[in-house]
Formats: structure tokens, sequence, C-alpha cells
């Protein structure tokens, strides 16, 4: 897929987040941190239930770009969590390519991205550095 | 232990095993690319940083005297310098790369910078992320 600057990159729409897949994350990741996996320790932070690690909403938007422009291409990813991620929640990520600029192997695209819950809430934000390599 | 710009923790060894990217695209129902495969080779997500950075972190939280229940993550960013591929085995390299504290509508909040290099045998750098943590009160 060519990209140029206005292009939006296809939309990812993650299956729903829940519990298990919360559970599963923190088991993988060794994280010992109650609040992905007990209501009442979540309670205690001031949450009405349970959250999403941030590595979820992060490596969403990565994967919303490198679906698009393969894992390869990604040269730099950022990401800002900016609200809490529920089980049950459904994100999407919308990806838009704001600027490019010349490097010796083609162009560096810029994409900015935003991951957004089903009731419109962004819980991240942020760009990706993207290498299109010239057309030989 | 002061959370002190500057301050190195413990350095450790991560091998890029194919089981823990295909567990983490597993949890994620997401794959990175169409029919990707976790197997020896492969390039790893973007996204799969944090999940290193993450791994096994609870030390580090212990050593910055985290109150888990007052902190939150705030949000990363990975510089690929060149390609990680599943079989890597890195070094990894924490360090507290910033420190700042506010007082805010909600109370003291302190933000923490931790800057990981990665890199390979011969010492070079293949990457680098920065993630910040808040905490609150």
């Amino acid at each position: 897929m060519r990209l140029s600057v206005g292009d939006t990159l296809p939309e990812v729409e993650t299956p729903p987040i829940d519990r298990l897949r919360i559970a599963y994350m923190a088991v993988s990741m060794r994280d010992p941190n109650l609040v992905h996996v007990e209501d009442e320790v979540a309670a205690r932070s001031g949450l009405r239930s349970v959250i999403a690690h941030g590595t979820f909403v992060v490596s969403y938007a990565g994967a919303a770009v490198s679906r698009a422009v393969g894992v390869d291409a990604v040269r730099v990813l950022k990401v800002d969590v900016t609200a809490p991620v529920f089980p049950g929640d459904v994100l999407r990520t919308r990806a838009v390519v704001t600027r490019s600029e010349p490097v010796e192997e083609g162009e560096m695209l810029t994409v900015d991205l935003s991951v957004t819950r089903h009731d419109g809430t962004e819980v991240g934000r942020g760009s990706a550095s993207v290498l299109q390599q010239a057309v030989t | 232990m002061a959370r002190e710009v500057g301050t190195r923790f413990a350095e450790s060894e991560f091998y890029i095993d194919p089981a823990r990217v295909e567990e983490y695209v597993t949890a994620l129902g997401v794959a990175p690319e169409q029919d990707y495969r976790a197997e020896v080779g492969s390039v790893v997500p973007p996204g799969f940083f944090m999940y290193v950075t993450s791994y096994g972190a609870e030390p580090i939280h212990d050593a910055l005297d985290f109150d888990m229940l007052r902190t939150v993550f705030g949000g990363s960013e990975v510089e690929h310098r060149s390609p990680v591929r599943v079989g890597d085995r890195l070094t990894v390299r924490p360090w507290i790369s910033g420190v700042t504290e506010k007082d805010g509508k909600s109370g003291h909040l302190t933000f923490v910078e931790l800057t990981t290099e990665y890199s390979r045998e011969d010492g070079t750098i293949v990457a680098l992320e920065r993630s910040n943590t808040v905490q609150r009160g």
C-alpha cells in the first residue's frame, strides 16, 4: 500500500477486551499488579472495575499502522494513554498520514493516531514514523 | 531508592522467545500483520517493546517505591533503530531519565520517565523506549 499525506489507514477494530484477555496478558507479562485482575483492588484505586494494561492501547495503535505498512516499516511508535480501558471495551484506531519527509531510502511518513472506545472516549493518542521505501 | 535522574537499574537479558510473541499476539487478539507468524526470524510487532519493558518489572517498580494503587501508566515512545527479530537475545538497560513533580487540581503528581536501551551482543542499540508513569499523592 503506497501512502500519501492525507491518507487514512484502514481502521482496526479490536475484539472485546474481556477479563480473560486482560488476565492472559497479566500472566504472560509476569505483571503482579492486581488492578488488572481484582475488582476490589481496582476500587481502592478509584476505578469501577479492573482495567486493561496500557500495553493493549499502545499495541493496538501500533497494529493499525503495521497492518497497513508491515512490521518492518515502523521506525517510531509514540502513544500516550489518556483514559482507562475496562473489560468489554472495543477499541478503534484512526490513523492518518499527516507529513512526509524525504530520507535516503525513500520518505519518512508521520501517522497521527487516535484510539477510541465505542462510546467515543479517546483512550490513546500519538503518532508513528513509518519508512516508505522509494519505488525502484 | 531515590527517584534520581540518571539512576541505572541492573541490566538483564531478554530472549525473544517465539512463545512470548505468540502469547502477546493472542492476548491482544489482533495480529500485527495479516497472517503474521511468531516464528524465529519474524520482525517483532511495534508494540512488543512495551511488553518486554513490563515483563518482570516488579523489582524496578519496588525500587522506585511506587504504590501501584496510586500509579498509572502514562505512555511510551519506542524508537526502532534496527529490526529486532523473534529469536534475538537482547540486553535490557533501564534508567531514570526524568522526574517531574507537579501540584494540580487532582493533588500532587510525580512523573517518572524511564528510558530503556535494548542492545545486541556487539553493543549496538537496536531500540530505545521511553515510558512515563504517574503517581498521585
